[in-house]
């Protein structure tokens, strides 16, 4: 419990500047919404015409962006980008950070198993990411209805938090993996992030090129896109198998972390 | 009753030498010297005691415990002291301190009061603002805040002025004199020889010698320095148990173990001016088995 407390002590400042950069990305971000809806049916033509690769590269998609909820799904992509960040780095730092900071020898003469520290570490990383998720939820609701006109936006919000959520969890399981992993502490939340980007790209290929749609499977972002979460919500085969990921992630971290010789 | 007991314990960083094959044992309430140079072996053994890196052959035993499948156990009534002290900069040392405490299922408030006073140490300073030394006290009351039955110090007093040594050493006698055993390694051999009764002398991974320190000190070496009036062979006092044989001028100094017949009857065939017949220091005896094999 200590541990959790110190952990969650730790990472209080770093919570409230993520939840603020989620505030502004949202206003942000919506702010941008009139300028797509105020010259009406003009837009929608123009975004009809416009090649699939470029709907791709500027997040687009197939969404109806001169709806409320359609516009904000395209600005998910840019707050699943962010949270994951968070997520991985978090995972990765979590663990990494007694070794890089040299802690090591402090913590781990303490009569506590590693099993003990790597659980009440992933406890407060879990509470972290849920409470941002939280976060960005209220924020999203609250702003989004302002520009909602009447349309129903709450529920479409709801399924896109349950998709960051998910993903949230995969990366920060596939973060502490790394550094449980990596015996250099000081490079685990740059692989962590050398990750997240690659699967990031990948994501956006596949949107490019449709010879391409086989890689949707080994790229988290295309597990929780806006655009299938709103037509048929969480499609069952990317959720078994962020789960299958996370649970291998979660057993790779305990025994890695375990095995291994701690650096000091 | 042995505390520590250490069996043919070996580890290997891929190719490149830990520690090979050490065995010892260190009784209950003993004060043991582990030295060695730098590089030696000394850390990589008290980390596998302190199951921070774990054996690549053999095992060791504290309070009769394997140190490895039962570190969280054993680690309760351990106090550990690191070469060099790290801790989480922004937090108070207060509050390191308490952190620290709160894995020991004790209240530790008072001692943590009382040991703080004794070294001196401002305990509302945050940790990065504190010099190395200072550090090393929050080490210091960090190690000994729970009252531990076994003490394991790394480099204990690098960074400590002579005062600050001095007190920590009376506080650690006081310990001693409570029932814990304490284990210290060095390269500073005189803090070994002021504080040890016994002592294991490791080189390049291998416990090279296992010894008493009155033993070490007093009952085997003799230091030997003469004063000749005339030249002589240098070769006059190359018999068995003579070491570090030096002649300087007409100044000649060696170590002696074994017989001090045998040598007082070679000192009287030559022609003496002066005479002084020494216990060695440690650095000395230390200093031999090094160049021994160098």
């Amino acid at each position: 419990m200590n541990i959790f407390i110190r952990e969650m002590r730790a990472h209080r400042k770093s919570l409230i500047f993520w939840s603020i950069g989620m505030l502004f990305m949202i206003v942000a971000g919506m702010g941008k919404f009139t300028s797509y809806t105020g010259s009406g049916q003009t837009m929608k033509d123009i975004l009809d015409k416009m090649p699939k690769v470029l709907k791709a590269v500027l997040g687009f998609g197939t969404l109806d962006v001169t709806s409320a909820s359609g516009f904000y799904g395209m600005l998910f992509l840019y707050l699943l980008i962010m949270v994951t960040i968070h997520a991985v780095m978090l995972g990765a730092n979590i663990i990494a950070k007694e070794e890089r900071d040299k802690t090591t020898e402090f913590l781990m003469v303490k009569p506590v198993s590693r099993f003990t520290v790597v659980t009440a570490k992933l406890t407060a990383a879990l509470v972290n990411i849920l409470v941002l998720n939280i976060i960005t939820l209220v924020f999203s609701i609250a702003i989004v209805n302002q520009y909602a006109k009447g349309e129903q936006v709450n529920d479409d919000i709801f399924i896109l938090m349950v998709g960051m959520l998910l993903a949230q969890l995969l990366f920060l399981f596939i973060g502490s993996g790394i550094a449980a992993v990596s015996k250099n502490p000081k490079v685990s939340a740059s692989i962590a992030t050398t990750i997240l980007l690659v699967t990031f790209i990948i994501a956006i290929l596949t949107d490019m090129n449709d010879k391409l749609a086989g890689l949707k499977y080994i790229t988290p972002f295309k597990y929780f896109e806006a655009q299938q979460l709103y037509e048929g919500g969480l499609k069952p085969v990317f959720v078994v198998l962020s789960l299958v990921i996370i649970s291998v992630m979660l057993w790779v971290t305990y025994t890695f972390y375990r095995k291994r010789d701690l650096k000091v | 009753m042995n505390v520590i007991e250490i069996n043919n314990l070996t580890k290997t960083y891929g190719k490149s030498r830990g520690i090979i094959d050490v065995s010892f044992n260190v009784e209950e309430g003993e004060v043991f010297g582990f030295i060695g140079p730098n590089g030696a072996g000394k850390s990589t053994t008290i980390r596998t005691l302190l199951s921070l890196i774990y054996p690549t052959a053999g095992s060791a035993k504290i309070f009769g415990a394997d140190c490895i499948k039962n570190a969280p156990e054993i680690a309760k009534e351990v106090g550990y002291l690191p070469s060099e002290v790290f801790y989480y900069d922004k937090m108070k040392v207060i509050d390191v301190l308490k952190y620290s405490a709160s894995f020991y299922k004790k209240d530790c408030s008072k001692r943590i009061e009382d040991l703080a006073e004794i070294m001196d140490l401002d305990l509302k300073k945050r940790v990065d603002d504190l010099s190395f030394g200072n550090k090393k006290k929050v080490g210091i009351v960090q190690a000994l805040l729970h009252e531990p039955r076994l003490i394991i110090l790394d480099e204990p007093t690098s960074g400590l002025d002579p005062l600050m040594q001095q007190k920590f050493f009376d506080l650690l006698e006081e310990e001693n004199k409570k029932g814990a055993t304490i284990f210290m390694s060095s390269h500073v051999l005189s803090e070994v020889q002021r504080m040890c009764t016994r002592v294991a002398i490791i080189k390049e991974g291998r416990i090279i010698k296992l010894e008493t320190m009155s033993n070490l000190t007093e009952n085997n070496y003799k230091k030997f320095k003469l004063e000749i009036n005339s030249g002589i062979d240098k070769n006059h006092f190359q018999i068995n148990g003579v070491s570090n044989l030096e002649l300087k001028g007409n100044i000649i100094s060696f170590l002696y173990k074994g017989n001090v017949n045998t040598i007082l009857k070679r000192i009287t065939e030559i022609d003496l001016k002066n005479v002084w017949i020494e216990e060695p220091s440690l650095e000395e005896i230390f200093m031999h088995y090094y160049e021994k094999e160098a």
